[in-house]
Formats: C-alpha cells, sequence, structure tokens
C-alpha cells in the first residue's frame, strides 16, 4: 500500500476522533458526565448521513441534519437519564448506544442491516487519485474540527464554561449557587451528541459505508482512553490524546508484518489500552496536560495587571 | 409584622420517623442581624435546608419576601436574593478563588450558552466589574495574595472565609449564614461579624446560626432558640440571657 496514503488516511482519523474526543471533553472534562455511551450518537450521526445522502441531499446538509439529529437524541435521552446519580447515567447510556446497534443491525428495513448502508464521497472528483480524495477529506474534518475547536475553547473561558465546572466539582453547592444544574447538563450533552453526530457522519462518507459493526462500543472506549489520556478539561490535551492513541493503534498493525510474535498483536491492543489506562490513572490522574484554567479577557487583564504590579513593587 | 422579608408558617420535615423541624414559625425582618441557637441536632441546619429548597417542607409555607417560595428550585430561590454560606465549606476546589468568587455572582449574562458564544462584548464588560468587585471582598476577608490560586489549596480557615466572601458576591437581600465564626480565629471571627453588621446597616439582613454566643449576642438584635425542633425561645439578646430556660436547653442544666 501506499505510504503516504496510510499517512493521509491516519490524520483523517485522527481529525475524525479528535471531534469525538472533544466532544467528550465538554462533557465530561468540564461538566463532569460520565457519557459512556459516546458511540451512540456517532452512530446517530452516520446512519443519518448515510440515509439522507442516499437520498440525493448534498453532504452540508446531510452534516447539519447529523448534528441536529444526534443533539435531538441527546436531549431526550438527558431527560430521565440525568435525574439519575454519576455512575448509573453512564451505564444508562452505554446500554442505550448498545441498543441502537442492534435495532440498526437487525432491522434490515432501516438501513440495510448487517449489510449496511453503501456512502458516496461528500466531495467527489472524477478521476481524481486515492491521495487527492484523502486530502479533500483532510480538508473537510478538519475544517469541522477548527469550528468545534473553537467553540469549545470560547465556552470553556466564558462564565458559562466556569459555572459548567462549579457544577463538576460539586453540583449541590453550584445549584444553592444560582446554577440550573438540569439545564448546564442538559445542554452539555446536546452540544457534545451534536458533535459526535457530525463526526459519525464524516466517518460514514469516509468509509464509504455503514455497517452495524462499526459502532461497537469499543469506540466508546478508545474515546475515554484518548481524553484520559491527554487530560480532562483541556482541548489541546484531548487533541494530542486522540493523536497519541490513533497512532498506537496504527503502529500496532504495522508492526504485526515486522514483529514475528505468536499472538496477533492488534488483539493484545485492548490490553496495552487497558494496561495504559490504569498506567494513566495511577501516575497521572489530570491526563498529560493539565486543566486548562479559566481566562476570560478580563480576567487575564486583572492577572497580569496584578502580576506587573507585583514585579514593580519588589 | 406584614413586611418581614422571610416568613415561615408551621414548617415541619421529617426524615424516617425522625421530625427534625416541627412546626417551626419565625420571621426575619429586612436589615439587622437574626440569630438561631440551638443544641446540636435541634434542627437549625434542617430549617436552613428547608429554606433554601434543598429539602421540601413536609408541611407549613415560605413567604420569601411575600412569594411563596417551597415549591421553587434551589437556583430560582438564589437568583431571588436569598443566598446561603455552608457551615463545612463546598468550595470549587479546582477552580480559583477569583473563579470561586465569581461563579457566584448574581444575574451574570455570560451564564447562559447563547451569550456566552455571541454576546461576548456584554459579559466581558459585566465581567471586568465582578472582578474588581470580588478583589474588593477578598481584601476584605485577607485572601486577595490567593486571589489566582486554586481554592484546594487554602487552608481550613481561609476556606471557610472564602465560602462567605463567596456567598457576599451575590449582593444577597437575605443571607443565610450557619456558624460564620467556627474554625476562624477569635480576632478574624470578629471582625467579620463587625463586616456583617456594616453590610445589614446597610440593608442586607442576616440570619446566622452561631454557636459563639458572645460574639452573636454582640451583635444580633433578635434571636430564636431552637429545641428539638421547634422554636423555645425569642426575644432579644438581653431577654434570651436573662431566660433561665435558655441555660436548660442549651447547656443541659436542670
Amino acid at each position: 500500500m501506499d505510504p503516504l496514503l496510510y499517512v493521509l488516511d491516519l490524520i483523517v482519523f485522527i481529525g475524525i476522533f479528535g471531534i469525538v474526543s472533544l466532544s467528550l471533553n465538554l462533557e465530561f472534562g468540564f461538566a463532569g458526565l460520565a457519557n459512556f455511551g459516546k458511540v451512540a450518537f456517532f452512530l446517530i450521526g452516520a446512519y443519518t448521513y448515510a440515509l439522507l445522502s442516499q437520498a440525493g441531499i448534498p453532504f452540508y446538509l446531510c452534516l447539519i441534519a447529523s448534528a441536529l439529529i444526534s443533539a435531538i437524541f441527546g436531549l431526550v435521552i438527558s431527560l430521565p437519564a440525568l435525574r439519575l446519580r454519576a455512575d448509573y447515567l453512564a451505564i444508562a447510556i452505554l446500554a442505550f448506544g448498545e441498543i441502537l446497534r442492534l435495532i440498526v443491525k437487525s432491522e434490515d428495513w432501516l438501513a440495510g442491516g448487517d449489510w449496511g448502508v453503501t456512502v458516496a464521497r461528500a466531495i467527489s472528483i472524477t478521476g481524481a487519485s486515492h491521495r487527492v480524495d484523502a486530502l479533500i477529506n483532510i480538508g473537510l474534518v478538519y475544517f469541522c474540527l477548527l469550528i468545534f475547536f473553537v467553540i469549545i475553547q470560547l465556552l470553556a473561558n466564558s462564565p458559562y464554561g466556569r459555572a459548567m465546572r462549579a457544577i463538576r466539582e460539586d453540583e449541590l453547592a453550584a445549584e444553592v449557587m444560582g446554577k440550573d444544574r438540569t439545564k448546564f447538563k442538559a445542554q452539555a450533552l446536546m452540544l457534545g451528541s451534536a458533535m459526535a453526530g457530525v463526526a459519525g457522519g464524516l466517518y460514514a462518507q469516509y468509509l464509504h459505508c455503514v455497517l452495524p459493526g462499526m459502532f461497537m462500543p469499543m469506540i466508546t472506549f478508545t474515546v475515554w482512553i484518548m481524553v484520559l489520556l491527554g487530560g480532562p478539561g483541556n482541548n489541546w490535551g484531548v487533541l494530542l490524546g486522540a493523536t497519541l492513541v490513533e497512532v498506537f493503534e496504527r503502529g500496532t498493525n504495522i508492526a504485526k508484518d515486522y514483529i514475528d510474535l505468536p499472538v496477533d498483536p492488534s488483539n493484545l491492543q485492548y490490553i496495552l489500552f487497558g494496561a495504559l489506562i490504569i498506567f494513566v490513572l495511577l501516575y497521572r490522574p489530570q491526563g498529560i496536560l493539565k486543566e486548562s484554567k479559566i481566562r476570560s479577557k478580563a480576567q487575564r487583564l486583572a492577572f497580569n495587571g496584578r502580576r506587573s504590579a507585583k514585579n514593580k513593587g519588589s | 409584622m406584614e413586611d418581614a422579608l422571610l416568613k415561615i408558617k408551621g414548617v415541619s420535615k421529617h426524615f424516617g420517623g425522625v421530625y427534625a423541624v416541627n412546626g417551626v414559625s419565625l420571621e426575619v425582618n429586612p436589615g439587622g442581624i437574626c440569630g438561631l441557637v440551638g443544641p446540636n441536632g435541634s434542627g437549625k441546619s434542617t430549617l436552613f435546608g428547608t429554606i433554601l429548597g434543598l429539602h421540601k417542607p413536609d408541611q407549613g409555607e415560605i413567604y420569601f419576601q411575600n412569594e411563596f417560595i417551597n415549591h421553587l428550585p434551589p437556583h430560582t430561590i438564589y437568583e431571588r436574593g436569598l443566598v446561603n454560606a455552608f457551615q463545612i465549606p463546598r468550595l470549587f476546589y479546582s477552580l480559583s478563588v477569583m473563579d470561586n468568587m465569581l461563579v457566584a455572582a448574581r444575574g451574570q449574562e455570560g451564564d447562559r450558552l447563547f451569550n456566552s458564544l455571541f454576546l461576548r462584548g456584554r459579559w466581558q464588560k459585566q465581567e471586568k466589574g465582578l472582578i474588581e468587585e470580588a478583589l474588593d471582598t477578598l481584601e476584605i476577608i485577607e485572601l486577595e495574595p490567593w486571589a489566582f490560586t486554586p481554592a484546594a489549596e487554602l487552608s481550613g480557615g481561609q476556606r471557610k472565609l472564602l465560602e462567605i466572601g463567596r456567598a457576599l458576591m451575590a449582593r444577597p437581600t437575605l443571607l443565610l449564614l450557619d456558624e460564620p465564626a467556627a474554625g476562624i480565629n477569635p480576632v478574624l471571627g470578629k471582625k467579620i461579624f463587625q463586616k456583617l453588621k456594616a453590610l445589614s446597616a446597610a440593608g442586607m439582613a442576616i440570619f446566622v446560626v452561631e454557636h459563639r454566643l458572645e460574639i452573636l449576642f454582640e451583635f444580633a438584635s433578635w434571636v430564636y432558640v431552637m429545641d428539638k425542633g421547634r422554636i423555645a425561645i425569642a426575644g432579644e439578646p438581653q431577654d434570651i440571657i436573662d431566660n433561665p430556660d435558655f441555660y436548660a436547653i442549651y447547656l443541659g442544666e436542670e
């Protein structure tokens, strides 16, 4: 296989999973919601995109629809789920993801069941090589990633993000300090689901198809590893986490062609991931990068003003 | 009195078979410090929790500024100006001292998802004023040098001070304080009460639970004594001190 294409393909995957980890960072890193059903919204986005693009709707509308429909599902599931305690919430959403996958798998009329649906490329140029095709995808994926990154970064450094972090720290105290915790959590879940939905749409069109087997719970756990490894509460951190995990995953797949082992290294991956997550949680629970501080413009000014005053005084 | 700020009528709250609060009626008037004392387990903190909307009362009615607030969720009650500082500080420990203060401000424009993204100029202007206000309050509670350090790095006493300072950021109409002087050195404890007295003279009503009676009785204008979930005695500090029942309740003397 063309080695350059391999790298381009890796870059596309980092972008798509970068979006999903940013969305989990919003939900878990900032709002403290243990969403163990990330793959559900990824699936909804992918199938929405696939079915609409099959109906001949232009790709950008399909992506917007993926975002909207995932967001609606996020909101709907948040209504009953947010009444649950954090650990039950995690289990409830995890089950939701599996149920969705089994529905699309067994209901053939919906989206081809096990055979899935073939998806057309978002932007296809006739006669373009695979490399050009990958480059177009990189442009599309990173355009979306940039938009979401800016949105979350702005939110994280606003009073809204501060209220979210306060709810994560102590729900009850935040509620008594005037923050409507149910509203904040529902919005976080909605926004996070919309982002995961767009990532799903991009994934579907990049892989040319959607199949139930593409949405195993392992996707959720991989995204969790990205976030925990990179640093929850730090947007740069989770992107770094996404990059490291993708490179690692690809790396072990390549390594198997060169290293002779009695077992298949791609099966070892899961064991290594497990070991990695235990290692991170034990020795660096805050992840590679620490949580970013809240820096609104006014705060930065006050902070810098104080520091310069202190320097003058000493 | 018709224009009482907080009116509680026959409020009861039981957990299982135990009545923590049993038919309590009381009023807190605007301006001035109103005290609530009583032995441990007499229901003071439960009463506070009920006023804040953390527990729904089983019976009775609570009015704040003549509005029935029994059914309101805690965050709405807060927005009305009924603000609380916990007995054991419940800070947002990974956030900085400044952020802890700013979170508490009422009516922030940037608290809404839409505004935080699209009306950035508006909340940033507001935020600038809030930071000034926070720094002023931090100066009073002697925490200004720690403004940008995480709350987790504060000592026990400082945490307590931040808990009170944070509540002041909301510019409360009625401030509920659960043992503000506990765990703080006596000089600073008295200083806090002097500050509270000044604030109450400026119009803020304060309803305070305090075991340090010598401080409370110096500053309070009215005191309720609670015992076994009921209001046992009510009156001006001097009347309470002169009442022999008070010693029986508080110190268990026969």
